[in-house]
């Protein structure tokens, strides 16, 4: 390197890994099973922790791997977080049933139960991306949790508004907010994913699913898997690296179906080795091209530890990939 | 062994760039001493350590410093490392029971599913019903009221024959502990059924194919003695525990294995299902003896009920034993025991007058609760669904379809 060339121009190479076995995963969920069984299902936290330093280690950005230090420990915490704002929800519940009418507790538990997504969202990106690391460095959220429930409750207003037209803008918002708040050291993320485009997309999916008796269906999971990813890029100052997927139609086919047929006729054993094959599918087929050198990257980020939105998501099964 | 130096590569914590390291394990004083290329030393206690172990390479980071990682690349090493931390009993059960490796954890997981699933066919009945002695009288009636509205639907109640059949109940002994009420529905269908609140339904239909008063005694005596014995909450017992054993053993392994266990646990509540009719049946038997009855009219019932029903299902997918083995038993046991019949002029009366009345649809009337109290009742029922579906996550059409008094 000269020192005519100060700031790395050059193009990086970026390879991405998944090294997960389904006989190693399914050793986790069986023990994770034993343990979880004779605890009476007190053991679910760590046995979720289990998985997902699993699946984390697995996972190698040029032969180094990510590592997910969240514990069960922190889990269980937001766990019994969870079931205290239940346990209230429920009685609340209960009361306005008993003193007001069915109708109002009803109203009471839809809308506590719908006001706590955003919270969930926000809490399970700090949760979750404090505790990964990469090559000694934290990934980390910056998002700000009170903008962000102010923004989720407008979305959803113009949603409910437009029957639900907005809900692709909605959708897309969120990404784009979510993802632009992420940072690796001093790398930040950016994701420019928009509605129209969105909304555009799902309609030909939607309409083309139908005219080819849903065959199209593996072809619209391939454009939306394509639009997250190419939307996604990650900037260092001057420095950037772009996303690119190459996932086709075809391989979305053999993935989806070979793993319908891999659970059903394994009576369901086989969801370790479907779920290994689903991760190693996502990481073959995301490329990086750019010039960020990930060597040279900073800590940034604090620590932080509050697990209560990783468990809210599990709670609610909110997919937020 | 001990104290021998080891290469490594060790990640700061502070900048992504790796550096290269020398690592020695102190056992003696439970210390990690490492020294990296730049000179610079660090010392890591033993007790604050985790590793993962990533084919040959090892990582191994220090709770104090979550971020700093240490890259070992050499199995003996990672193997000198976990006894030592064994020792420091760093390493958790889980990692110890992963290191049994494949086969013996799979069979520890199969010896413990096999323990379950014994302990599920031959324990839990018992536990259950031990369980439902102990839940007061008043259970019964509040599961009653709940599935009357949903059992008894929109039929039509049949005023005048339900009095008579009040009537026609008052000459027999029972041997129920509780109230017992009669009604008659018009339906088509040819049914009874016992609700555990003491609700005996007669759907009008059956009435009219019985020949005689033995029949219709046969009848209520096995309907009250599902009551007597409160073979309802008996059952419901047992769905519960069995419905949480099935969710706490497959809740977190997969869907597939969680509806096959749940298909078996319908089958064999059947099986309960079908031991608890041939009770009842035999127990009506004892009653019609005691009430000095022609035990033959359980027989003949029967006979009515087989001609109602050319096609049965299969035994094993039935809730009832095959009506053809029913008549069979008692036929079989009525052989054995001695009796003699006296039945009382007064119930071939009643049952002369049960089935020659064609009495006129009655528009209002309701299942001698009020309508008012039917409507409580009916809200009840919905608030209490969901409560049930909110705080425990079941499927109560789940609960209600596995109650299976809704034949005779």
């Amino acid at each position: 390197m000269t020192s005519e060339n100060p700031i790395n121009q050059t193009n990086q190479n970026y390879q991405l890994e998944f090294f997960g076995k389904g006989s190693e995963y399914f050793s986790i969920m069986i023990v994770n099973w034993l343990l979880t069984l004779v605890t009476l299902g007190i053991y679910y936290p760590w046995a979720r922790a289990k998985k997902l330093q699993y699946i984390y280690g697995q996972t190698a950005l040029n032969e180094e791997r990510f590592h997910f230090s969240g514990t069960g420990k922190e889990m269980f915490r937001g766990f019994i977080k969870i079931f205290i704002f239940y346990i209230a929800v429920i009685s609340i519940f209960l009361l306005l049933m008993k003193m007001v009418s069915t109708l109002a507790g009803i109203l009471f538990f839809y809308l506590a139960i719908l006001s706590i997504i955003p919270f969930a969202i926000h809490g399970a990106f700090r949760y979750r991306l404090s505790r990964t690391t990469y090559r000694g460095i934290r990934f980390g959220y910056r998002g700000d949790r009170h903008l962000f429930v102010g923004y989720f409750f407008r979305w959803l207003l113009f949603t409910v508004l437009t029957f639900g037209i907005y809900g692709a803008w909605m959708a897309m918002n969120i990404r784009r907010y979510t993802h632009s708040n992420i940072r690796y050291g001093d790398v930040a993320f950016s994701n420019d994913g928009d509605g129209g485009e969105f909304l555009v997309l799902n309609l030909k999916g939607y309409i083309l699913s139908l005219l080819t008796l849903g065959i199209y269906i593996f072809w619209w999971q391939r454009d939306l898997f394509n639009y997250y990813i190419n939307r996604m890029r990650m900037i260092k100052g001057e420095q950037k690296i772009q996303c690119y997927s190459t996932a086709t139609g075809r391989a979305f086919f053999n993935l989806m179906v070979g793993n319908l047929l891999l659970v059903i006729f394994t009576l369901g054993l086989g969801t370790a080795w479907a779920e290994m094959r689903t991760l190693r599918f996502i990481w073959n087929n995301i490329k990086m091209e750019g010039n960020i050198n990930l060597e040279e990257v900073y800590q940034t980020e604090d620590e932080y530890n509050d697990a209560f939105g990783e468990d809210l998501l599990d709670f609610f099964e909110i997919d937020i990939a | 062994m001990n104290n021998t130096t080891q290469a490594a590569k060790y990640f700061n914590g502070l900048i992504a760039a790796s550096q290269a390291a020398s690592v020695i394990i102190n056992e003696f004083m439970g210390e990690l001493h490492i020294r990296t290329s730049n000179g610079s030393v660090a010392i890591w206690l033993l007790q604050d350590l985790e590793s993962n172990d990533y084919g040959p390479i090892m990582e191994i980071r220090n709770k104090k410093y979550p971020a700093a990682v240490l890259k070992i690349e050499d199995k003996r090493f990672a193997q000198q490392f976990y006894n030592t931390m064994k020792q420091y009993k760093r390493a958790d059960i889980h990692t110890r029971l992963l290191r049994l490796g494949f086969s013996k954890i799979t069979a520890i997981a199969i010896g413990l599913f096999l323990l379950i699933a014994i302990a599920y066919i031959y324990i839990l009945p018992t536990i259950a019903e031990k369980a439902a002695t102990l839940l007061p009288d008043s259970f019964d009636n509040k599961i009653g009221e709940l599935f009357m509205d949903s059992f008894v639907g929109d039929r039509k109640i049949d005023s005048t024959k339900t009095s008579y059949l009040q009537a026609f109940a008052a000459e027999l002994d029972l041997k129920n502990k509780k109230p017992l009420h009669f009604t008659v529905v018009k339906s088509k269908q040819v049914n009874a059924f016992a609700l555990p609140n003491g609700q005996i339904v007669v759907y009008s239909a059956i009435i009219d194919k019985m020949k005689n008063a033995e029949e219709l005694a046969a009848l209520l005596g096995h309907e009250a003695s599902h009551v007597n014995q409160r073979h309802s909450t008996k059952m419901l017992c047992r769905n519960l525990a069995g419905y949480m054993i099935i969710s706490l053993l497959f809740n977190d392994v997969n869907g597939i294995m969680a509806v096959m266990a749940e298909n078996f646990h319908q089958l064999h509540t059947l099986s309960y299902s079908r031991k608890f009719e041939q009770e009842a049946d035999e127990l009506g038997l004892k009653i019609l003896m005691d009430n000095h009855i022609n035990p033959n009219g359980m027989i003949r019932l029967f006979e009515e009920l087989e001609k109602e029903n050319e096609f049965q299902l299969p035994e094993i997918l039935s809730t009832h034993p095959l009506t053809k083995e029913r008549k069979i038993h008692m036929q079989q046991i009525i052989s054995k025991s001695p009796y003699h019949t006296n039945t009382p002029i007064r119930l071939n009366d009643l049952f002369e007058k049960i089935k020659k009345l064609n009495s006129p649809h009655d528009k209002n009337a309701s299942l001698q609760i009020s309508t008012t109290n039917y409507k409580s009742i009916y809200n009840m029922s919905i608030k209490t669904k969901i409560l049930i579906r909110a705080t425990f996550h079941l499927n109560f059409s789940y609960l209600s379809n596995k109650i299976p008094w809704t034949r005779i």
